[in-house]
């Protein structure tokens, strides 16, 4: 009894003189309320959307779907398949993805190994933090005002005039698009690439240097390579926002659905041209079928959003494990 | 005996703070070196600078000379002369890094680039270095394994392994015991014996009994400046200056 009483003392005491103790477990308890029904509107928001695509697009996506290219009209029978749009992210994609990786890991690695405090790294750092938030669309516009020089135009297709004498490039194509794309992911991935290089062990940089590496070595076969995950997951990054954007597609891919270069668009021999020649993607194809554009379709629009949606989960998933598989190399057996 | 490591009038700076004050010493051959002090007195920074890793921070900057062997350290000129000093220094940290890879790849890592004998000759080499190590036996198929796999203390003998890969002439140790249990401790300590045979040895440690169990000779630093040296016997039984007196007796 003595020592409950001893024990007690304290807490009765503050309870006691101080009266916001009871107001304090009150706002303790509206916090943790407010976050609770914060992370409820939030979580069921994603659900929603999530199952409304589903609900809404699983009827259409059928192999057929896949498979087949898309007609002119995009009236409801008439509306055919996604096959051009889907091959259209993944090509513009792998193209924008492959176009940005060595600018990216170049410039990642001179930022964390080359430079000093000065005000030309801060130039650099400054100009990389711009990019990163200029709307896409302005890329779109300055890669149109690029790309349509004549001078460009083994990247698109010659527009001709009345003589058949080429005045400029159409300046819209997947090559083009790529490089756009490419433009637009570059501070994504350089900022995370360096943080990942950033993140090697000091001990792994020393332990290299201690041992007369020269400083190409080590980064090539220290830095680098233990730092495997860190480049995959900008990589992810930066191939995620190429997945999603609409303002380049709109204008440096083109407005046509379907691929108006020469046929089979999927012909090897045809390839080049293909890629020299306008097309869509996913997010273009769902802007145009959508009632904001000319189709006016929901249905196969939602068809389109499920398949994009799959898409990036799928894409999301294997960088998730080519990552794993990456440190689990590291980390154990080469 | 000559002199393998030595010291004229060595100044460090971080910026504007001196890290150390006029540093003479001559580290003899084929011996143990001690160096001692409480933190922050700049023994590690002169063991990092005999191998001139401090030149990776940035506000690091010194005068005087340091010697290893007849090579004027911050003297050198030619490519690649710091990467080939390295090579004749071997160093072992703090925490044992040795890096993701397997433990063969890790003792191959530092002959591979510069060296063009056949593959088994190599093999054998790290064979031979990790039995110095005390390794061989105890890993069998496990050198094929990845090296984070192993204990603190068999990663550290690893580390001493690859470091031995090289043949330096003198081996730098930071406190190379401090993560590790006694046995490990023992265990490099004996190794350390072993290796003081072929190769000058100076260790950084704050540990005054692993000092005096198996150092040579030694230094204690203070603020930047080497209070006392000597014969490692004589300065734990006799210690000429108070300050010496004081840290030994654990007062400081």
């Amino acid at each position: 009894m003595q020592t409950e009483t001893k024990t007690r003392v304290p807490e009765m005491h503050i309870g006691g003189r101080l009266t916001r103790h009871r107001s304090r477990a009150f706002s303790s308890r509206a916090g943790t309320a407010y976050c609770v029904v914060a992370l409820l509107m939030v979580v069921s928001v994603c659900l929603f959307i999530i199952v409304n695509v589903v609900s809404e697009g699983a009827g259409v996506v059928s192999m057929d779907f896949l498979l087949s290219p898309p007609n002119a009209s995009a009236m409801n029978a008439e509306a055919g398949g996604i096959i051009t749009p889907l091959f259209g992210t993944v090509a513009l994609t792998a193209l924008g993805t492959l176009v940005a990786f060595p600018f990216s890991l170049a410039t990642a690695i001179f930022l964390c190994f080359y430079t000093k405090k000065n005000w030309f790294t801060s130039a650099i750092r400054y100009s990389i933090d711009i990019l990163s938030g200029v709307p896409t669309v302005v890329i779109g516009l300055f890669s149109l005002a690029i790309f349509t020089n004549p001078a460009l135009v083994f990247l698109s297709t010659p527009v001709e005039n009345m003589d058949g004498v080429v005045v400029k490039a159409f300046g819209r194509s997947f090559l083009v698009a790529s490089i756009a794309m490419a433009i637009m992911v570059l501070p994504f991935i350089i900022k995370s690439m360096e943080e990942a290089l950033r993140s090697v062990p000091i001990p792994y940089i020393e332990g290299s240097y201690a041992l007369g590496a020269s400083k190409w070595r080590t980064i090539n076969k220290i830095a680098i390579k233990s730092s495997i995950p860190g480049l995959v997951t900008g990589v992810v990054l930066g191939m995620g926002r190429i997945v999603g954007d609409t303002a380049i597609v709109w204008l440096a891919l083109g407005g046509s659905i379907r691929m108006p270069g020469p046929r089979p668009w999927y012909w090897p021999p045809n390839w080049l041209a293909t890629l020299r020649n306008s097309g869509a993607t996913l997010t273009s194809y769902i802007y145009y079928t959508s009632p904001a554009g000319e189709g006016n379709n929901f249905t196969v629009a939602f068809g389109a959003s499920l398949v994009l949606m799959a898409l990036i989960i799928v894409l999301n998933a294997v960088t998730a494990l080519i990552g794993y598989l990456a440190g689990r190399n590291t980390r154990e057996e080469v | 005996m000559g002199s393998s490591v030595s010291m004229k009038s060595f100044n460090a700076y971080y910026a504007d703070k001196q890290a150390l004050k006029d540093v003479n010493l001559e580290i003899p051959q084929n011996s143990i070196y001690a160096f001692i002090g409480p933190s922050g007195c700049g023994k590690t920074t002169l063991l990092r600078s005999i191998n001139r890793l401090n030149d990776l921070i940035p506000s690091f900057s010194r005068t005087g000379t340091i010697a290893v062997g007849e090579h004027d350290v911050y003297g050198l000129r030619g490519r690649n002369a710091v990467s080939r000093l390295r090579r004749g220094i071997g160093m072992v940290f703090q925490q044992p890094n040795p890096l993701p890879m397997t433990v063969m790849q890790n003792l191959l890592l530092p002959v591979k680039e510069h060296y063009k004998d056949a593959n088994s000759t190599m093999e054998a080499l790290a064979a031979e270095n990790l039995r110095k190590a005390g390794l061989y036996e105890e890993l069998g198929d496990r050198v094929h394994k990845a090296a984070l796999l192993l204990s603190g203390g068999q990663q550290q003998r690893l580390c001493i392994a690859r470091a031995l890969m090289l043949d330096p002439e003198v081996m730098l140790f930071d406190e190379p015991c401090s993560a590790l249990d006694p046995i490990s401790t023992f265990k490099i300590e004996d190794l350390l014996m072993e290796i003081k045979k072929e190769h000058t040895i100076i260790i950084v440690t704050h540990n005054m009994e692993q000092a005096r169990r198996i150092a040579d000779h030694t230094a204690f630093f203070y603020q930047g400046e080497i209070v006392e040296w000597g014969a490692t016997r004589k300065m734990f039984m006799e210690p000429e200056q108070e300050l010496t007196q004081k840290y030994i007796r654990g007062v400081m």
